[in-house]
């Protein structure tokens, strides 16, 4: 993983700092559950509980329509926009394959910084939610620190500039404008060709994107390759 | 408003201006065509029309969305309508249409806006980009001969620099503005239409092309290089749980699933439930291959390559050199997708290409084409089927060299001037028949309502509604011995769909006594008002719709006729049905006829080449069975091979009367009848008309 810092390997703010920069041992109730996630180790390591969910996507296998994007847009927000879009496809028309198409979703990083530089709690693990890193908009205060902590260039926490605030996948935790079935994402169940799977295990990953086949022999028969 | 954006944007190249149009004002046309037709009428119905040409300032170009443009309603999201006067059309430049898919549309939305409305000519190359709500007039002289791949290139090398970049984002303006993640949608010329050949296209990313009517030419008739759009808005939708669940839906029941064996029901792959598999006519570049679709599509018909030769390229493109190419070597070569990329990059005609050569060809082998011939030549037309000769040809059609200068005005123009057309157009040489296009690979004389189709409108029709049917028959008999579908079923099903004439099955009858009937008058007419509005105004793309049979369900009836107004009313909040659309398109057609007769069209015009009622057809690309369905005088259903046979000039003619009088128009000229108009609500057409005595009489 990309480490921005130049510090340590785990990222996460120290129990020093943050008793620090709450002014003190007087923690209200407010804090109490971003600091229930927190499991206080030695003074400069603070680990999250791990998400128990992690999306993925074959790039070799996506069709670039743009259609998880749209999806997204509309589940969370009842319109179609690809800037809202929790999950991010960028292509090259003239590139060559298999460097024309990227995708960007978040990837529910164990460390979480996004969720450690967060200063109110905004951004936090809901472990209502199978531990799914995620933002609260009511108390978002759009300082934007959660998307220049995000590790990748393309940075998975994204800024809702239509109603100010910050936003990430929530592997569609809260859905309003869609009454879907339990355990689904609206990414993966609109993806025309199977390109975007779901697993509870972490998976493995490389600063490439995670490693993923979701290629077979059906797929081989439309002439595409599945190595 | 719910799936609109209530603005088109409207650029005076002239003045270097923009301003928006209300779209509130033509939202009972629907969008796409509808839009376009409409405000062409406003802005141009008391012009010279009788005289403009496609190149001529006074022309006016629309790019036309519709509110399901950059929404998930499948295969509706990625297509653009480009209307104006055409470049390529023989007698008469006529009002006329093309489209092109991609992203385009959906950026254009993204960005606020429902099209765009091109008027007057901008005095040096210019480069328009369009920014959310900002546009710019920007100065191309550096873009100006680069090819269409190369312009695109060249202009997000500029953006990219331009732009702010915020953790890979693209930041337009201010923190509280909007950010994308997408480079600039562009839709470019290349040397084609810069140096207004009537070759010119439109091309979009790698390989999404307005390709027929001469619209490059247009666009570089007006110093016009590229249009680029990066939007990071949002579009309104009435009740969002209803479209993700109808996209659901419809891809559980009617779509091709991931990763699931193909049906053995269908062989061929077209329609709604195809998968997401390349459609090439030639051998595919070499290596490994991805998938790749317009924005928005069920399953996909393109692809790109580890060679990055072709990307996005599919169909006719790839097939435009295939002939050739065997012709040279035997067997299709790499020399075919080369071809392609080539005719892409140099934004020309892929349709006019191959009908050209094929006539280049036919003059050469009578002796009169090649060096020192009655029609002289440095085109070594030894070396067709090869690499440089498609490259020299596209030269000269590019940028008017050699013969290119006379072929650049298009093919049949070329020929008139050869002093060759009444001969050519005679003994079928010239297989151009109607408007001065080419045939489109289906023979007016076997599908008889692609041909009829053509000659009652503008242009080569390129619909491919009840064609796919007879794709699919057509493989399946050839492979299995036995079609999918039967005869019966094929005219049943789909005509169960075509409202208001449902129950004749014989519109589907293709069997030549009833080719001159009401029968196939009403086939017509349904095929020109159908097409009119859901797909070329609410943009249902051709390849996928109608779905009217459907491998996927048991009884093989496909989602047209029931879902395409379900996504509409879910984003737009509308009460649409599905006949009411046909209608929007009946409305939409008849004014279209309006500006044509402003034109100076007439009924007499209306007619085929000489060789469609002189020559029986023998054979197509794919040989000499073509399959369509026929009733004999049992009442039996059969498919029968419609080769073979001429069109009857004196029956032709019987059978428009009987066309323009089922459209309520007078069957002595062809033009609209107040009667008709102003049922259709457009009194002020009738007007129009009537001032300048082109009134048809009741």
């Amino acid at each position: 993983m990309e480490d921005k810092e130049g510090t340590t390997q785990q990222t996460g703010i120290s129990r020093r700092q943050l008793v620090a920069g709450f002014g003190g041992i007087a923690l209200g109730a407010a804090f109490a559950a971003p600091i229930v996630q927190m499991f206080i180790l030695p003074d400069d390591v603070i680990a999250f509980a791990a998400s128990e969910g992690y999306l993925l996507v074959d790039r070799k296998k996506c069709q670039g329509c743009n259609t998880c994007m749209m999806a997204c847009s509309l589940a969370h927000h009842g319109v179609q926009s690809l800037s809202l879009a929790r999950i991010q496809v960028t292509q090259d028309p003239f590139a060559a394959f298999p460097n024309d198409r990227q995708i960007d979703q978040c990837r529910q990083c164990p460390g979480a910084p996004c969720v450690s530089v967060c200063p109110t709690g905004a951004n936090h693990i809901d472990a209502g939610n199978g531990n799914v890193r995620t933002i609260d908009r009511r108390k978002c205060i759009g300082c934007q620190a959660c998307v220049a902590a995000c590790p990748f260039n393309l940075s998975r926490a994204i800024w809702n500039g239509d109603e100010k605030h910050a936003q990430k996948c929530d592997l569609c935790a809260d859905t309003p404008f869609w009454d879907k079935p339990v355990g689904e994402q609206a990414c993966r169940a609109v993806c025309p060709t199977g390109a975007i799977s779901f697993t509870e295990e972490i998976p493995i990953q490389t600063d490439a994107g995670y490693e993923v086949n979701l290629r077979g022999e059906n797929w081989a028969a439309l002439g595409f390759p599945i190595d | 408003m719910n799936g609109y954006q209530g603005q088109i944007l409207h650029l005076d190249l002239t003045r270097r201006e923009y301003s928006a149009i209300d779209t509130e004002k033509y939202i009972d046309w629907g969008g796409g065509h509808g839009l376009g037709s409409a405000v062409f009428w406003d802005l141009c119905k008391d012009k010279d029309l009788a005289n403009m040409r496609g190149i001529d300032p006074e022309n006016v170009v629309t790019l036309m969305t519709s509110p399901l443009s950059g929404t998930l309603v499948p295969s509706a999201s990625g297509r653009v309508e480009v209307q104006g006067i055409g470049y390529q059309q023989y007698p008469v430049n006529w009002f006329t249409r093309s489209n092109f898919g991609g992203r385009f549309g959906g950026q254009l939305k993204y960005a606020g806006w429902d099209g765009i409305v091109v008027e007057g000519k901008a005095d040096t190359p210019t480069w328009v980009e369009i920014t959310d709500g900002e546009v710019a007039f920007r100065d191309a002289g550096d873009l100006w001969g680069k090819d269409t791949q190369d312009t695109q290139k060249a202009i997000w090398d500029v953006q990219s620099e331009e732009l702010l970049g915020l953790h890979g984002w693209t930041e337009l303006g201010g923190r509280d503005t909007g950010r994308s993640s997408q480079r600039s949608a562009i839709v470019t010329i290349g040397p084609a239409g810069e140096n207004l050949s009537a070759f010119g296209c439109l091309i979009h990313d790698a390989g999404n092309a307005s390709g027929q009517c001469g619209f490059g030419a247009v666009f570089g008739s007006k110093n016009l290089k590229a249009i680029s759009v990066l939007g990071t808005g949002s579009i309104s939708i009435a009740d969002p749980g209803a479209l993700l669940q109808a996209r659901l839906a419809a891809k559980e029941l009617y779509a091709q699933q991931p990763d699931a064996p193909l049906s053995e029901a269908g062989v061929l792959g077209v329609g709604f439930g195809a998968p997401p598999k390349p459609s090439l006519f030639c051998p595919p570049p070499p290596g490994a291959s991805g998938p790749q679709s317009c924005q928005g599509c069920i399953n996909g018909c393109r692809a790109r390559w580890e060679s990055a030769i072709a990307n996005e390229s599919s169909c006719q493109e790839t097939g435009c050199y295939v002939v050739f190419d065997v012709i040279a070597h035997g067997q299709p070569t790499d020399a075919s997708i080369q071809a392609t990329d080539l005719v892409q990059r140099y934004g020309v005609n892929s349709y006019e290409t191959e009908g050209c050569l094929k006539y280049l060809l036919s003059l050469n082998m009578k002796g009169l084409l090649g060096a020192g011939k009655a029609i002289n030549t440095s085109l070594n037309m030894d070396r067709l089927g090869e690499v440089d000769f498609i490259k020299d040809f596209l030269d000269m059609v590019a940028y008017r060299k050699d013969i290119g200068e006379d072929l650049a005005e298009g093919t049949v123009r070329a020929s008139i001037k050869w002093g060759r057309y009444e001969e050519d157009s005679a003994d079928g040489s010239l297989g151009f028949p109607y408007w001065g296009m080419v045939e489109h690979g289906y023979d007016s004389r076997a599908e008889i309502e692609w041909g009829y189709g053509s000659i009652v409108g503008d242009r080569d029709i390129n619909e491919h509604c009840f064609n796919w049917l007879m794709w699919e028959s057509f493989v399946s008999i050839g492979m299995t011995g036995a079609p999918s579908f039967s005869a019966e079923e094929f005219a049943k099903i789909a005509t169960d769909k075509m409202a208001p004439y449902a129950g004749d099955m014989k519109m589907l009858d293709y069997g030549t006594p009833n080719l001159y009937s009401e029968h196939i008058a009403k086939l017509v007419a349904w095929h020109r008002h159908y097409s009119r509005f859901w797909k070329q105004s609410a943009l249902y793309c051709d390849f996928r719709y109608p779905d009217f049979i459907n491998f996927h369900r048991g009884d093989k009836i496909g989602l047209s006729g029931q879902m395409e107004h379900e996504f509409w009313n879910a984003v737009t909040g509308g009460d649409m049905t599905w006949e009411k659309g046909i209608e929007i398109g009946r409305r939409i057609w008849n004014l279209d006829n309006a500006i044509w007769t402003l034109q100076g069209r007439h009924r007499d015009m209306a007619k085929f080449a000489k060789y469609v009622y002189l020559h029986p057809a023998e054979e197509w690309h794919m040989g000499s069975f073509y399959p369509m369905p026929v009733q004999d005088e049992a009442g039996q259903w059969q498919y029968a091979n419609v080769m073979g046979r001429n069109l009857d000039e004196a029956g032709v003619e019987e059978w428009k009367t009987l066309f323009y009088k089922l459209e309520g128009w007078d069957a002595q000229t062809g033009w609209p009848t107040r009667a008709t108009l102003e049922a259709l609500e457009l009194p002020e057409v009738a007007d129009k008309l009537e001032s300048v005595q082109k009134l048809g009489a009741a």
